[in-house]
Parts: C-alpha cells; sequence; structure tokens
C-alpha cells in the first residue's frame, strides 16, 4: 500500500510540474488564473481517469497526455485583444505596411549613420582637397617618395629666391615621437597606449595653408594661440585613438619632452603624401631643427603648370654652390571617389546585373486589360517606383554604416567595402522588389499568400505543375509554373468570381470595393474551372 | 480593406463549431467538451481562449463556496454568448451533421 501511495504521489508531483511548467509561457498578468483553471481540470480528470486513487497505467498516461496539452495551450495563449488581432490581419501582406517596413528600415538606417562617429568623420572630411598645382619635390629618380632626399639648405635656397615655376614650398621630415604621459582633457584619457610611438611629422607652419587644407574641427582660438607648438592628428589617428572624438582639438599630448596642443584632424589619403603619418606637427623651424633630408612640396605657377607633363615637371636646380641639380615634381592631385560617387557607381552596376539575378518581367499582370482599371495599374506602378525610391537610400546609409562605421579600417578599405556593399543589397534589394511585386494582386496590391505545390514535376510538360498562391481579400489566384514552358513560360492571374466567396467570408473579402473589377465568370488560363487547393 | 465579420457570417473550423455545439449542449467545462468531442485538451483549451477572444463564448468562476463543499478545486464554466448562439446557427447549416454528434439531450445525461 505504501509504494502505491508513493507512486501516486509523485505522478501527483509530474503532473503539477508540467502544468507549473507550461505557465511559464504564459504572460505573469494571466499566469496565476492559467494555472488554476487548469489545476482545477486536472483534478477533475485525476477523479476520473484514477477513480479512488487506484493505479491505471492507462489512466496515468491519459492524464499526462492532458498535462501535455498545457503546453500547447500556453504556447497559443495570445491575451491580446480580437480588434488588435483583426487589425494585425487586415493588414498582412498590405502595400502600405511594406512601405511602412522599408521606411522604418530607411529612417534606422539613417539614424545609425549619424550615430557612428565614422560615418559622420567621413561626411564632414570628404569634400577636403588639396590645392591644385602642388607637387612634391624630389631628386629625379627617387619618384616613388620612399626616402626624403631633400636637404633643409636646398629648401632655404629655393624659398628664399623668386621663383618662375613656384610660388611657394614647405617643407616637412618624418620622425618617430613616443608620446608620453603628462595628457590633458577628457578625450586624451581614451589613448590607448599612452607611450605608444607616433610618426610625427614635423612641418613648416605654412604647411596647410599651402595645401589649402583646413584642419577639420579646429577650433580658431586654438589655432591662433602660440602657447604650444600645433599638432594636426591624421584621420585615422583620431579615429583610432580618440573613438573620432569631434572636441578633441585643443587637448594636449606630449611627445617625448615636448608638450603639443591638438589643433585639428586632416583627412587620411587625400594629401597624396609618402609615408604614413600619424601627425603633423607646426613649426615655422621645421627646416632649421631638422637634421636629415625631407620632403618639399611647393606650388606651381601658371607657368610651372603649363611645364606639368604626365603629372610630372623636370626642374633643375641651381644650388648655392653654383652646381645644378635635377629634380622631380610630382603632382599631389590624387583621385579618390566620393562615397556618393561609388554608391551611384555601384547601383548602375547592380542596376545592369539584375537581369541576371532575377526576371525583371513583372508576370502576366493583365490577360484582359479591361478587367483592372487605370487607376489600379497606376497604383501597381506607383507602389513598385516607392519600393525603388525607399530602396536607393536605404542602400547608401546603410552602405556608409558598414564601409565607414568600422573606424579601424583604413579609407581605402572603407572605400572599397562601401563600393561592394552598395553593389550587393541593391541588388538583393532589387531582387527583392520584383520578386514582391510579381506577387501583389493586380486588384488590392496585396501580397498574394498560402502557397500550394501542385502537379507533379515529372508531368510538366503533360500537365500542370507549379505553385498556385492566392490574394488573402479574394480577388485573385496566381499560378506560378516551375519550369517555365513555352506554353506557360511566365506566371499568370485567375480572377476570381464570387463563386469563391465562401472561402473568404470570414475575412471579409474585397468584393465590395468600388472599383473592383466585374466577374463574369473566371478567368481560368488553363483552360478551365480549377478549384482551390 | 477588409472588414470583420459578423457573428452570422463567421466561418468556423469543424473543432470549433464541435466546441460551440457541446457548449450550447450543456457541456459547460473543459474535460467535459474534451470527454464529449474526443478532442485532446491542447486543441480545445486553446480553442476555447480563442472562441472567447471573439466573443462567441465567456468564462465564469464558480462560487468558491461550492468548491469547498465539494472538496475540490474551483472550476471554470463557459457559456455561449449571443452572438456565439448565432454563429452556432450559422455551422450547423454549414456542418448539418453537428447536431447528431452532439445533440442537446445528451447534455442531460452528464
Amino acid at each position: 500500500m505504501k509504494p502505491s501511495l508513493n507512486w501516486d504521489w509523485a505522478q501527483r508531483l509530474l503532473h503539477f510540474g508540467l502544468l507549473r511548467s507550461a505557465s511559464l509561457m504564459v504572460p505573469g498578468t494571466h499566469r496565476e488564473e492559467w494555472l488554476r483553471e487548469w489545476r482545477g481540470e486536472l483534478w477533475h480528470v485525476q477523479q476520473a481517469c484514477k477513480p479512488m486513487g487506484a493505479v491505471s497505467g492507462r489512466g496515468e498516461r491519459e492524464v499526462t497526455a492532458f498535462c501535455l496539452g498545457a503546453f500547447q495551450d500556453a504556447i497559443s495563449f495570445k491575451p491580446a485583444s480580437s480588434q488588435r488581432k483583426i487589425l494585425s490581419i487586415e493588414m498582412e501582406g498590405t502595400a502600405s505596411r511594406c512601405l511602412l517596413v522599408l521606411g522604418a528600415i530607411l529612417v534606422a538606417s539613417y539614424t545609425v549613420s549619424l550615430l557612428l562617429p565614422g560615418v559622420r568623420a567621413e561626411q564632414s572630411l570628404w569634400p577636403r582637397r588639396v590645392n591644385p598645382n602642388l607637387v612634391l619635390i624630389q631628386e629625379d629618380g627617387y619618384n616613388n617618395g620612399s626616402s626624403p632626399t631633400i636637404s633643409p639648405t636646398q629648401f632655404r635656397s629655393w624659398s628664399g629666391r623668386r621663383q618662375k615655376y613656384f610660388d611657394g614650398f614647405a617643407f616637412y621630415t618624418v620622425t618617430r615621437e613616443t608620446l608620453g604621459p603628462g595628457l590633458e582633457s577628457a578625450g586624451l584619457q581614451k589613448v590607448s597606449a599612452s607611450n605608444a610611438a607616433w610618426r610625427v611629422a614635423r612641418a613648416s607652419s605654412n604647411f596647410f595653408v599651402l595645401l589649402g587644407l583646413p584642419a577639420e574641427f579646429a577650433e580658431p582660438a586654438v589655432m591662433a594661440g602660440g602657447d604650444l607648438p600645433k599638432v594636426i592628428l591624421s584621420e585615422t589617428v583620431w579615429k583610432r585613438e580618440f573613438s573620432a572624438d569631434p572636441h578633441v582639438a585643443g587637448s594636449t599630448v606630449r611627445f617625448g619632452p615636448r608638450v603639443v596642443r591638438i589643433a585639428g584632424v586632416a583627412p587620411d589619403g587625400s594629401l597624396g603624401l609618402p609615408g604614413r603619418v600619424d601627425a603633423w606637427m607646426l613649426d615655422s623651424d621645421a627646416d632649421k631643427e631638422s637634421g636629415g633630408a625631407g620632403y618639399v612640396v611647393a606650388h606651381l605657377t601658371a607657368i610651372g603648370a603649363a611645364a606639368m607633363w604626365a603629372s610630372c615637371v623636370h626642374i633643375t636646380a641651381n644650388e648655392p654652390d653654383e652646381s645644378q641639380d635635377d629634380l622631380m615634381g610630382v603632382s599631389l592631385e590624387e583621385w579618390r571617389p566620393a562615397p556618393r560617387t561609388l554608391y551611384l557607381f555601384a547601383v548602375f552596376l547592380a542596376l545592369l546585373s539584375v537581369p541576371a539575378v532575377t526576371s525583371v518581367s513583372l508576370g502576366e499582370y493583365s490577360p484582359n486589360p479591361l478587367r483592372i482599371s487605370w487607376t489600379r495599374r497606376l497604383c501597381l506602378w506607383s507602389f513598385l517606383c516607392a519600393k525603388i525610391l525607399l530602396l536607393l537610400p536605404i542602400v547608401y546609409f546603410l552602405s556608409l554604416d558598414l564601409a565607414y562605421g568600422l573606424t579601424t579600417i583604413g579609407r581605402e578599405r572603407a572605400s572599397l567595402l562601401q563600393l561592394v556593399s552598395s553593389f550587393a543589397i541593391f541588388l538583393a534589394g532589387m531582387w527583392w522588389v520584383l520578386k514582391d511585386q510579381r506577387q501583389r494582386c493586380p486588384v488590392c496590391i496585396r501580397c498574394v499568400a498560402h502557397p500550394a505545390q501542385v502537379g507533379q514535376a515529372s508531368r510538366t510538360f503533360l500537365d500542370w505543375n507549379g505553385t498556385e498562391m492566392m490574394c488573402m481579400s479574394g480577388h485573385t489566384l496566381l499560378h506560378v509554373p516551375c519550369v517555365p514552358t513555352s506554353w506557360f513560360g511566365t506566371q499568370r492571374w485567375l480572377y476570381l468570381d464570387p463563386s469563391w466567396r465562401f472561402l473568404f467570408a470570414s475575412s471579409g473579402a474585397g468584393w465590395g470595393m468600388p472599383d473592383s473589377p466585374t466577374f463574369d465568370r473566371p478567368l481560368d488560363p488553363l483552360g478551365g474551372n480549377r478549384w482551390p487547393h | 480593406m477588409a472588414n470583420p465579420a459578423k457573428p452570422s457570417e463567421a466561418r468556423l473550423s469543424h473543432t470549433a463549431a464541435l466546441i460551440l455545439q457541446a457548449l450550447d449542449a450543456g457541456f459547460v467545462y473543459g474535460f467535459s467538451i474534451m470527454e464529449m468531442t474526443g478532442l485532446p485538451s491542447g486543441t480545445v483549451y486553446p480553442a476555447m481562449r480563442r472562441l472567447e477572444q471573439d466573443g462567441l463564448i465567456h468564462s465564469h468562476w464558480e462560487r468558491q463556496s461550492i468548491a469547498d463543499e465539494e472538496q475540490r478545486p474551483q472550476r471554470k464554466y463557459y457559456k455561449l454568448t449571443a452572438a456565439g448562439k448565432i454563429t452556432l446557427e450559422a455551422s450547423r447549416r454549414r456542418y448539418p451533421l453537428l447536431e447528431r454528434l452532439i445533440p442537446n439531450e445528451e447534455a442531460k445525461t452528464v
């Protein structure tokens, strides 16, 4: 008797445990009442299946099966009001819902682009270009700029004399400086390694004026202040070490024994200067303090510009010792497409590629043009245009987010990533737009649903084989062939007559629509009345 | 845009129609409907919740004193609403065998 009692309690514990577990899937506000009802019912089930506490394998199984049913009830338990459910069903697959979703994606991608510092920086830094007619002067034969070749003496000699080909010079040398402790301002706390070695270019104070490249985020007070030497950070360092902080100007850093003040940020890449530089230290005595050779940037006069050939100009310099030196001036102008140009190019390429990934045909919309009013057709085309118009900015902002959101990758890689992502997203987007459009009911522009595979693959050429989908408002039936044949090459629409209404009575089918087509008899592309599957 | 169905137009599944018929026949709680229809608990209870959400049936708890008197847990009872009765009439026309499956007289035996 005792084992039987224990077994009974174990069973009761199991059943109660099942109900309690299932109740965890029910929203908290309804859980207690839900569990109360199931426990009440369980008592009656136990009484019916195991009268007087008798042990019965079948009875136990029935009670357990009853408790397992609680899981199904809990999963499907939705306390939502019926009005909300009806609204949800009514909105499903509609054109307005589709446009709303696209609009939400657009807003989200645009918001992300505003939040990502890398994207903001790209948009603010991009329009900067160096002045035209700028050349980097090097010894002839060192055109790759791999090593500096101009001595400070040469530079002083040229800049001190009136030149026929040039009207401005700037000198710089690149050295390695160790970033020391003693950093000020909150922005500098973000520096990853305070004793990291940076490649610092010590340049003439007129360097950025000659380049015509105002430092971004520079504050006039900082630029004008002469208390400390000024440093212009490279864009890469600014993003990497300062997390693209736009308030970095005014902070100070220590290079070895020297404390310098950050004056702004210079964009990468567009300078076209040799060597990787992390920061530009502006110093009027850069050439005097430099012990070795450096680089010279010069601005060509009109005569000098006319002498340019293939982005180069040959120069013969008269040295102070009356000797002549053969030099080469290489143009600094670098062509790099703007993000917008890259995007447009990618979209153009993707448009050309669309026929390779999907059919550009929208299917056989109206075998009988009289059946669909021109306003409906206009709505259909407007919907297609609206989707494409929403897709374009989505692709632009998403590609910006992907390419420039990561501040750790270089500008060239980011450009490549933007090109690839723009192409891929737009191609995928167009594939979806056309696929979605082909599945829109020509009467209500609602997406067809409930796909049913019909026919047999082995009988493709003898009978109908493909997929059939139905308009959720009950206007149309869409036939999509599995294998296009000469007699059934593309999808076709069957306009349903009121005899189909019984299927849609509960959803209030749109036969009462004012501009619904007239349905004298069903138009069956297969040549007969077909019944829903 | 589709309009919500009027009660008389609502097309119920056979299961839902069976449950309505059982309720109308006097089987007023979940387990009795299960026994009458032969449907499992995982079908009956979710269906009754949907019917309640659609306003075709409504539920109420029996008085605690009754449950205490019979020394058992409190029980929840279901009842057809006016809309449910109209829908059931429409369903009977659609499923003529419904009344034969669960005649109203059977309730007397419960």
